[in-house]
């Protein structure tokens, strides 16, 4: 049943690459109709029907093509867009209102439309023009800086997670705004700025440096501002096998030395409470090492946590692949693509006490829905439909 | 100021109970700073995420917390003992008047209070129920304790982060509540939807790791398809389009790949180029096989050049380069600025503002910089319980006195 939430709704998709089609898989996956624009001339690389990566992104849509450089294909858009609930994309400032096809215009055909337009700082602003890609964000958000070991090597996340906070915000952001114009009949313009999105996970850090008037510096997997001690992620045995522990407090610091064998430890003075073992967190770390070097990290992993101490397996893709829980919990959907046969991806962590993925598909071919769309929605006849293909405008 | 003018805001009549400890305020979070009426429950003496540093003029106090003050703009806040009888028969009375409640105890534990989902659908059928917690409500593994690090841990985000030579990372700072309290607040608008069209509440599960693992961007799809299994690759992106290199006064991410012959060009003026303006680099493929060489040769380029000055040029030539900031740097970013990004919030007590961040959109329609600031413990006890649900002066004392609030 929650597919179907979004039912009825009508979503023209102008997005590409990450940040934007995750906003429109949000919305596909709960039931809207999401009609993604491409052109041949577009169709490379991230917005290759046929790879992996776009599948991924945008399953449950449906594809039209359209050359947008002809000014029919702004025609049709307009005829689409009187027809739609919202419009998304996520270009460079400047390109929608080149094609003429603004939120001011698009407003005239449809006066309650909604639109939003995401872009990496924002359509406003000395950087506006700025080219971002999510590791670019995670760059100048301060993100990548904290997400380091010393302040002389910067790492940061090894993936474009930005993409994926910004999808997040968006989708809210447009679910949002379609509450508000059930009730007040009132559609809206969203200027959504990734920037700003990666800016607001980094809230109590930013508030620390401007109320403290301090400086801040990585600090790796260890915090000052973590009550808790032994934290923090130790080597186990196997090729690069990891495990995580953190203890809050000393009902979880006696387990801990229980398990570990070494009871004695529970008493030392130098580990005899929270701040002391903050102290000696590099003696402490040590010992925890020696120990955790034995098994395997599911071993530690388990042991723990039935004594009732948070800890984890550092998974890497294969293992998240098998895992059992998220397995039992149906994290993982496998869809039928038309070429790339059964395909597995993240469902949607979105989970509702019943869900059904009965209507979910795979990503559309490009074009899949040039017959629905031109057709069933605008009404072209075939022959408009071949002399639009022929002219190299439905493309 | 804003919450009493419910108008103003693109949320505003939704009402949200918010229980949530540290892993998911900045849910409600999301909602209050749009206009929702959020009341923020904390047991008696606060909730323990005012325990969560750093703190406002570095020393710990419950009333200091900036990571309290940053997830808990623009909520009422109010004292309440769910373990005390005569204190759920009070939560009840909210929830008659209620939307959402938001929580992040353990599976289970509601229930041995008789506050579980059928319990309070009882009491309200349109309530919507979302659970922020570790592993999610079901599975083998509904029951381990979690926090950031084993969530990051196990939604596979720490395996990839970091270099080859160091342990995996984890990103800084709670991304894991952060990721999940976005999952959690787009259910919460979903069921409002969903509620339009039948009439009935729900419960929303969140699991902190399906949360960080839906963030995961290619390390699924390269183990799906390819069957790879992505590793940590230090400063070098994933795909090797971009990498971090140092310059004369700190750190640039730059693109190794795109606009190759535009940057080759630049260096060669500068006398930089060495051997990369040799044709068979203009292949691709030879440059992704000579990467390490590549990047030995920039990085002699980029210490010759301080990091806006590349910024400012690369960008002019439309490269998605960027200074790796420090928070210092992003409170002083003139977009920033430009934008209005940051909102003064007024804090009474201490005779002072603070600059927050604010929104990461903007709606023409609904204007959202009038912040108050997060509750003080209890703050708002006298408001809900005296003027929404009409108790005495003495009812409250009386609740005071068993602990209840």
């Amino acid at each position: 049943m929650s597919q179907g939430i979004l039912n009825g709704l009508r979503i023209l998709d102008f997005t590409w690459v990450l940040a934007g089609p995750y906003v429109t898989r949000i919305l596909a996956d709960f039931g809207a109709e999401v009609i993604k624009i491409q052109s041949k001339k577009t169709s490379r690389g991230a917005e290759s029907n046929l790879t992996g990566y776009f599948n991924t992104w945008n399953r449950n849509k449906r594809s039209a093509t359209l050359d947008m450089s002809y000014p029919e294909a702004k025609e049709i858009i307009l005829k689409l867009t009187k027809i739609s609930d919202v419009v998304i994309e996520n270009f460079s400032p400047r390109v929608i209102s080149n094609w003429g096809l603004g939120y001011e215009r698009l407003k005239e055909v449809k006066p309650d439309l909604i639109m939003l337009s995401m872009s990496g700082m924002g359509q406003t602003g000395p950087w506006k023009d700025f080219v971002a890609f999510g590791p670019t964000i995670q760059a100048l958000s301060g993100l990548t800086y904290l997400t380091s070991f010393t302040q002389d090597s910067p790492l940061g996340l090894g993936y474009a997670y930005a993409d994926v906070i910004a999808g997040l915000y968006a989708a809210f952001a447009v679910l949002a705004a379609l509450g508000y114009r059930d009730k007040t009949g009132k559609g809206q313009y969203i200027d959504l700025s990734e920037y700003e999105a990666i800016c607001t996970l980094m809230g109590p850090a930013l508030l620390d440096v401007s109320v403290n008037h301090k400086d801040i510096f990585p600090q790796g997997n260890r915090s000052e501002d973590i009550q808790a001690a032994p934290y923090g992620c130790y080597p186990c045995r196997g090729m690069d096998r990891w495990c995580v522990i953190a203890v809050f407090n000393e009902i979880e610091w006696e387990n801990l030395c229980t398990i570990m064998g070494r009871p004695d430890w529970a008493k030392e003075e130098r580990f005899s409470d929270l701040s002391r073992r903050k102290e000696n967190k590099e003696d402490l770390d040590k010992f925890l090492e020696q120990w955790t070097l034995q098994y395997s990290p599911e071993e530690v992993v388990n042991r723990l946590q039935k004594a009732g101490v948070s800890a984890g397996v550092v998974q890497n893709a294969e293992d998240l692949a098998n895992d059992p829980h998220l397995i039992a919990r149906d994290f993982f959907v496998q869809l039928e693509h038309p070429v790339l046969g059964k395909t597995l991806s993240d469902a949607s962590p979105i989970k509702f006490k019943e869900t059904s993925r009965v209507e979910w598909k795979a990503a559309p071919l490009l074009g899949e829905d040039n017959r629905y769309v031109y057709m069933e929605l605008l009404g072209f006849t075939e022959e408009e439909l071949s002399s639009y293909i022929e002219n190299g405008i439905i493309s | 100021m804003k919450i009493k003018e419910e108008k103003e805001g693109l949320l505003s009549r939704i009402r949200i109970l918010d229980l949530a400890d540290e892993k998911a305020s900045f849910c409600s979070k999301l909602l209050s700073d749009l206009g929702a009426y959020v009341i923020k429950i904390e047991k008696p003496g606060g909730d323990s995420s005012r325990k969560i540093g750093p703190f406002l003029g570095n020393s710990p106090h419950p009333e200091k917390s900036l990571f309290f003050f940053h997830n808990n703009t623009n909520k009422l806040g109010i004292t309440l003992n769910l373990e005390n009888k005569v204190g759920r028969e009070i939560f009840l009375k909210l929830i008659k008047r209620t939307d959402i409640v938001v929580e992040t105890f353990p599976p289970g534990y509601l229930n041995e209070l008789d506050l579980g989902f059928e319990a309070l659908s009882e009491i309200n059928p349109k309530l919507i129920l979302v659970s922020v917690t570790g592993f999610g409500q079901c599975g083998p593994r509904s029951k381990y304790k979690s926090c950031d690090i084993v969530a990051s841990a196990f939604g596979g985000q720490m395996y990839v982060s970091g270099s080859p030579s160091t342990p995996p990372l984890k990103p800084f700072g709670d991304q894991s509540y952060y990721a999940a309290s976005l999952s959690a607040a787009i259910g919460i608008l979903l069921a409002l939807r969903k509620r339009v069209h039948n009439g009935k509440g729900e419960h929303v599960d969140i699991s902190l790791q399906e949360a960080v693992a839906s963030t995961l961007e290619h390390v699924m799809i390269q183990c799906f398809y390819e069957k790879i299994v992505p590793k940590r690759q230090g400063t070098i992106h994933w795909n090797n389009s971009l990498c971090i290199l140092s310059c004369k006064d700190g750190y640039i991410l730059i693109s190794l790949l795109q606009q190759w012959e535009t940057l080759v060009e630049w260096m060669d003026n500068e006398g930089m180029a060495e051997d990369l303006k040799d044709e068979k680099y203009k292949e691709e493929q030879y440059r992704l096989r000579h990467l390490d060489h590549i990047i030995e040769v920039l990085q002699r380029w980029t210490k010759t050049h301080a990091t806006q000055e590349l910024f400012e040029i690369g960008q002019l030539m439309r490269f998605p380069w960027a200074p790796v900031h420090s928070p210092k740097e992003v409170l002083e970013s003139p977009q920033m600025k430009s934008r209005g990004f940051f909102i003064e919030v007024d804090h009474p007590e201490i005779d002072t503002s603070i600059k927050y961040p604010g929104a990461p959109y903007k709606f023409d329609h609904c204007s959202l910089d009038r912040w108050k600031r997060a509750p003080l413990i209890g703050e708002d006890n006298i408001q809900i319980y005296q003027k929404e649900l009409g108790l005495s002066d003495e009812e409250l004392r009386k609740l005071s006195s068993i602990n209840a609030i």
